[in-house]
């Protein structure tokens, strides 16, 4: 059954087309990639998923509820239940790393008892554990890769949004890194939506892609079918 | 609170505080006897003085600009790109002026060239003759407000200068050299920054009335102030105050479409900091002599004039008794007023920043507009909204004196906030709100602490300001509530030139004190490099 639907979206920036027409359906625990060049439209499509811009036209659907349409946003970004990493991390380097993960948990009102259980549980399964009192900016890039993780799963979200997170990372630490994602993924079984413009990335992660070119889906399949579309 | 919700609460806050006394003290300039009428402007039209009045301003405005600029420019560029010795030194110095009230530096060469001043006693009388007349008029109101804005020429060049990505200089160094690439490539480059700055001092200049009051040269403001303050003509003192309106207005409207998108935020170039240095090879020490002698000349003399001068047993303890109720008054208005002006510019300047409303650049430009306008129409405003029955708590209280400070100076802690959340990446807030964070939690736990530097630095300049202003605050303070500009300027008329002169050094302390404390608090917590 699927928790995520989009049904005709459309987005417009100075009346230029960025997505056009855009449909598609995310089932529970499944991994889902869009391939993309740069400027396909991509990132649009997450920006619209998280409710930080509102399609132009057609409905955007999460848990059977509409939660955007027609140039409206219906339901707000911290209403939506969703676990994102930013390209850029957007770790809040104010805060420790507990601290990061902690906010969430405080904003949706868990109570402390529950938060001194999750951050070590969730850090222990980062294995990040030594660092609950670090900085950000006293990390490594791995070492904030699986912080924005944590602090982005923490509050247990049906499905997870990821922005080109390993593309800043290099060849070997993004490889170990695409493992450890999918290793989570199957033990917690959230929903995954990837955004990338690496083939091999794309294929490694996703069940299904989907190849975005100016703003439409060029093609959706398989990863084993747009590996053979490829060559 | 909804987001939206509360920064239409915000901008509603401002335009009560700022606009409306404007747009009142319009409708009340063509108000006689209950019935619009055009009697005060059919007045101000036929009267030749007023004629001279707009002709003083522009020419005064329109020297103290081009004098900014010709020497601000090179001093920016000296102390940004060059490898001058003591460059930061000489940075601090020349904005010393900016930061205190301009007539403080019109007392201190008046106690220097004045016709008792220092140079009468060392040099003789009769040249001290020819330098008072000098002063007294054009030429010394150009030259104080010549010290007084050069700063702002100064700093804004050095900012533009590191928004600058280097590799366009190193692109025309392969070429050129430096003379060429700052000819060529540097100066077009930072010109709509230049010529914002030269905008400001022009605006800054025509608003001013504290140094042409005391130099006895007739512009706009003193008409204005004095027929509010000697005739009590409110009529007549709003219609002189409305070319002065339109002028700061003509005057934006043209900087708004012809700079704004050039110079509107301000982002610091990736490596800007690590441009190259222009080596100065032989002209160094050139340049550096060039450099002491206008920095001694222009600010260290007359503030040690000022020094020398207050020098006499028992002055300051005279001056702390005579002025120092107001002195801890001002302190206090300050202080009170930067940390509203930090809340109110802080929430602006995410809104304009975040372009939350279509409005967005009609908010920023009207916080602009506030600022070149001159403190006394403001003041004219204010009076004519808040004096009234129903609002004399407000009149009749410091509160009207903090709502002048908000009125004017809101602009640079809206623009400080601005330029520090386009550091900011949106990531961060967006990244909270998918946390689960509503608006205000985001705002008060991730954004205002990521932006806390730019709420610190925007403090501190709003202290500054509020602590040296005297145009607002001269006309609206209740009686009992004068601040310490306000009684230096009032004591002027009967108090002795060495209690004058002890009353300035304590405001110059007054203000650099806190600024230094700030400045060694950044530095020790990492803020300034």
């Amino acid at each position: 059954m699927s928790i995520i639907e989009f049904k005709n979206v459309s987005k417009y920036y100075n009346e230029t087309p960025v997505i056009q027409n855009f449909s598609m359906k995310i089932d529970a625990g499944e991994k889902i990639v869009i391939l993309g060049q740069s400027g396909c439209g991509k990132t649009t499509v997450l920006r619209l998923l998280a409710g930080f811009i509102s399609p132009d036209s057609g409905e955007i659907i999460i848990d059977n509820q509409i939660v955007a349409a027609e140039g409206k946003i219906i339901k707000e970004p911290e209403e939506r239940n969703l676990g994102m990493v930013f390209q850029d991390l957007a770790l809040w380097p104010h805060l420790s790393v507990k601290g990061n993960l902690e906010f969430g948990l405080k904003a949706k009102g868990v109570q402390k008892s529950k938060r001194e259980k999750y951050i070590p549980e969730m850090l222990k399964l980062m294995q990040m554990e030594k660092s609950v009192h670090a900085k950000p900016a006293e990390l490594s890039g791995g070492q904030q890769q699986r912080v924005a993780l944590a602090r982005a799963l923490i509050l247990h979200p049906e499905i997870l949004i990821m922005d080109e997170p390993l593309s800043s990372l290099d060849q070997d630490l993004n490889v170990r890194l695409r493992k450890e994602i999918l290793k989570l993924q199957k033990k917690i079984g959230f929903a995954l939506l990837y955004v990338t413009h690496d083939r091999e990335e794309a294929f490694d992660i996703g069940s299904r892609i989907i190849v975005m070119k100016d703003g439409k889906i060029e093609r959706i399949g398989s990863s084993e079918k747009i590996k053979k579309y490829f060559g | 609170m909804n987001k939206k919700v509360f920064l239409i609460f915000v901008v509603i806050c401002f335009v009560v505080i700022g606009i409306l006394p404007i747009l009142f003290m319009l409708a009340k300039s063509v108000n006689v006897d209950g019935h619009f009428s055009l009697f005060f402007y059919k007045n101000f039209m036929n009267s030749r003085r007023e004629w001279t009045l707009i002709g003083n301003s522009f020419t005064l405005s329109f020297l103290t600009a081009l004098f900014t600029t010709i020497i601000g420019l090179p001093l920016g560029i000296l102390f940004a790109k060059t490898d001058l010795p003591l460059k930061k030194l000489f940075t601090i110095l020349f904005t010393i002026p900016l930061l205190i009230p301009p007539y403080i530096t019109a007392i201190s060469w008046f106690d220097l060239l004045g016709r008792e001043g220092l140079l009468s006693k060392i040099i003789n009388p009769a040249m001290a003759e020819i330098t008072s007349k000098w002063l007294f008029g054009l030429p010394g109101c150009v030259l104080i407000l010549f010290s007084t804005f050069l700063p702002i020429v100064i700093l804004l060049t050095i900012t533009f200068l590191k928004t600058i990505n280097p590799r366009l200089e190193e692109a025309g160094k392969l070429v050129s050299g430096w003379p060429g690439v700052l000819k060529g490539i540097t100066i077009p480059l930072i010109m709509p920054g230049l010529l914002l700055a030269s905008i400001l001092v022009f605006l800054l200049t025509l608003g001013e009335l504290g140094v042409p009051t005391f130099l006895r040269y007739d512009v706009f403001p003193v008409e204005s102030f004095t027929q509010f303050s000697a005739f009590y003509n409110f009529g007549a003192a709003t219609a002189a105050a409305v070319p002065l309106v339109i002028i700061t207005l003509i005057v934006l409207v043209i900087e708004r479409i012809f700079l704004r998108d050039k110079t509107y935020q301000l982002h610091p170039a990736v490596g800007g900091d690590k441009s190259s240095t222009i080596n100065l090879g032989v002209y160094r020490k050139w340049f550096l002599i060039i450099v002491v002698l206008l920095c001694f000349c222009s600010i260290i003399l007359p503030f040690l004039v000022l020094l020398f001068h207050s020098f006499s047993a028992g002055v300051y303890k005279e001056a702390l008794s005579r002025a120092g109720d107001s002195l801890f008054r001002s302190v206090a208005y300050a202080a009170i007023g930067a940390s509203a002006l930090a809340v109110l510019g802080f929430f602006l300047g995410y809104l304009i920043h975040s372009k939350t409303f279509r409005f967005w650049r009609a908010i920023d430009s009207l916080t602009i507009f506030l600022f070149a306008l001159s403190g006394t129409i403001i003041g004219i405003g204010l009076i004519n909204l808040w004096n009234r029955p129903a609002t004399n708590f407000i009149y009749a209280s410091p509160v009207i004196i903090i709502f002048g400070y908000l009125a004017q100076y809101t602009a640079l802690t809206s623009r400080i906030t601005v330029s520090t959340l386009a550091q900011i990446p949106s990531s961060m807030e967006e990244a909270a709100q998918v946390s689960g964070a509503k608006w205000i939690r985001r705002i008060t736990l991730i954004t205002a602490p990521m932006a806390k530097r730019g709420l610190i630095a925007g403090w501190l300049v709003g202290y500054i300001f509020c602590l040296r202003d005297m145009g607002v605050t001269m006309l609206v303070y209740p009686p009992g509530h004068d601040t310490f500009p306000v009684r230096i300027f009032t004591l002027m008329a009967n108090g002795s030139t060495e209690l004058i002169a002890a009353l300035c050094v304590i405001m110059i302390i007054a203000t650099l004190l806190p600024l230094g404390i700030g400045g060694i608090l950044f530095k020790l917590r990492g803020f300034i490099k």
